[in-house]
């Protein structure tokens, strides 16, 4: 049956202030949807009931008040399990964390999007302290791809891709150090809002790589994308990395479109490392944009390369004691990734951070000439559960460092990115394909996006259930 | 780093002479998997140390995009 939880957040949101459905009703619906259809996904490692309910009834409570509600009233959301929540232990994907007391207070964007009326509902399952492209997780077991639950959702933030596609709820926020918004976005075919480094707080959320730490939000259209960033704006001064910019909202651009915008598509690396699916869909998009540019992006293989050593010396940095005294408590394929970490010459990671500056100032100077980027999101759509290497264009890769390959270019230095859902006819899985901003621009990469949801070019449905 | 340099370079030695410096024990499985780690990490660095960067360039104070 199809219901309001199969459609957007805003579509709740008008319901529940129009009095069409209650946003208890609406919040019992995903509990019951969560107990049923979560143990086929993973995408649940705490579910918040209580807490849900009690929610819904002051929002119901609100409006027979006749109180104004927020825009995303009743709205069910959930949160990758490294964002703090009040009264659990913040996991992190972690079997260590979870010796950790109860945190003490929501994150930041938690309780902003609690406060634009949405429904906080649980936390999910994600790789082990971020440091995942797979969403597969040694100790909570893996998210799996709603569209084909023997796939991979990708990681880290798996669980809320799954949530999303499974249909369990229309919202959720994940992290993306590397990738981690935008893989998931990408193999499970929902939309995926990497905003600008230093865009949104990241107070209340567990690091991995404090210089290349993002947060945001997925969602399956780019409307409930813009709705939950615009509720999630604003300065919080616990966050170092946070900049001083302003809170514009960009829900009003959105019916923009695309018209006027110089939309080029990136060649060099980021034609060479993906597969043709994976090009194909771009084709699909610079189409529909009337894109006939490519363009390139010089030294973005050094880029990656530049953060693959960051976050590996950074990551061990943050680990280093639980990697002396619980090594045996970490995810193998994480704990010994990290050790290696450790082990590096400092000279990488300073050499890094220096050629860091110098490729950002490379992109800017790209910007002049277009407003929008497209690339592929991933190098191929979702390898198989357990799945250790892939082929890409003849040569065998790890898979979990290297679903990023293709990502890692553009967070190492902050662009704005929406990851946004292809389905090619005759394929079975999606794929995504990256729409990438100037810094501080996301209100263009979500109005290419939602000019394109609307003319179909791209979409998130909830996977079919019997 | 060279891919001369890389060839030569002996990741078992390392692993071996960082990990008590770091104060971690590791078992033999363990650490064969961080040498493959260390491999790839080579690998990278290769390719951003193949840019030039003049004496005067600066990583940002507070990255900013």
């Amino acid at each position: 049956m199809t219901t309001l939880l199969d459609g957007s957040a805003q579509a709740i949101a008008e319901a529940v202030r129009t009095g069409a459905a209650g946003a208890r009703e609406i919040a019992e619906e995903a509990l019951e949807r969560i107990k049923s259809r979560n143990g086929a996904l993973g995408a649940f490692t705490d579910v918040t009931a209580t807490r849900a309910l009690a929610k819904a009834d002051a929002i119901d409570a609100s409006r027979a008040r006749g109180e104004r509600l927020g825009p995303l009233a009743g709205a069910p959301f959930a949160v990758k399990n490294l964002f703090d929540i009040e009264g659990l232990p913040t996991r992190a994907g972690s079997k260590i964390n979870r010796d950790r007391p109860p945190a003490k207070a929501d994150a930041t964007i938690i309780r902003r999007l609690e406060a634009a009326g949405a429904v906080l509902i649980g936390a999910l399952n994600m790789g082990e302290y971020a440091y995942d492209f797979t969403g597969e997780n040694a100790h909570d077991g893996p998210s799996r791809n709603p569209h084909d639950p023997e796939r991979m959702t990708g990681g880290s933030s798996g669980g809320s891709a799954a949530a999303l596609a499974g249909g369990l709820v229309p919202i959720a926020l994940g992290s993306d150090t590397n990738g981690s918004i935008r893989v998931p976005s990408s193999l499970c075919g929902v939309f995926g809002l990497k905003p600008t480094y230093g865009r949104l707080s990241r107070v209340g959320v567990f690091p991995f790589v404090a210089s290349l730490d993002h947060v945001g939000p997925l969602a399956r259209s780019a409307a409930d994308l813009a709705l939950a960033y615009d509720a999630m704006l604003g300065r919080d001064e616990a966050d170092p990395a946070q900049a001083d910019m302003p809170a514009a909202p960009v829900s009003p651009a959105l019916e923009q479109g695309a018209n006027g915008l110089r939309i080029a598509r990136l060649g060099g690396y980021f034609g060479g490392s993906a597969d043709p699916g994976a090009i194909a869909a771009v084709d699909t998009l610079a189409r529909a944009l009337n894109a006939e540019r490519t363009v390139e992006l010089a030294h973005a293989d050094a880029a990656r390369s530049a953060a693959y050593l960051i976050s590996m010396v950074e990551g061990a940095a943050l680990h280093l004691d639980r990697l002396r005294t619980r090594r045996q408590d970490f995810d193998a394929d994480v704990g010994d990734r990290l050790i290696a970490g450790a082990m590096l010459p400092g000279v990488w990671a300073a050499q890094a951070q220096k050629f860091r500056r110098r490729f950002r100032d490379e992109a800017l100077r790209l910007f002049r000439e277009v407003d929008i980027l497209l690339a592929p999101a991933t190098p191929c759509r979702a390898p198989k559960l357990g799945q250790k290497t892939f082929v890409l264009r003849g040569r065998e890769m790890l898979v979990r460092p290297n679903l990023g390959l293709l990502t890692q270019p553009i967070s190492f230095i902050g662009l704005p990115v929406v990851a946004a859902p292809v389905w090619t006819p005759g394929e079975r899985l999606p794929i995504g394909v990256q729409i990438i901003a100037a810094p501080w621009r996301e209100d263009l990469a979500l109005r290419v996006a939602a000019a394109l949801e609307c003319e179909g070019v791209v979409r998130a449905p909830v996977a079919k259930y019997a | 780093m060279n891919e001369g340099a890389r060839e030569s370079f002996d990741p078992e030695a390392l692993a071996r002479a960082m990990a008590p410096l770091l104060g971690i024990a590791q078992p033999p499985e363990s650490r064969a998997q961080t040498i493959v780690h260390l491999r790839i990490a080579a690998e990278h660095a290769e390719r951003l140390l193949s840019v030039p960067l003049d004496d005067q360039e600066e990583p940002a104070p507070v990255f900013t995009p």
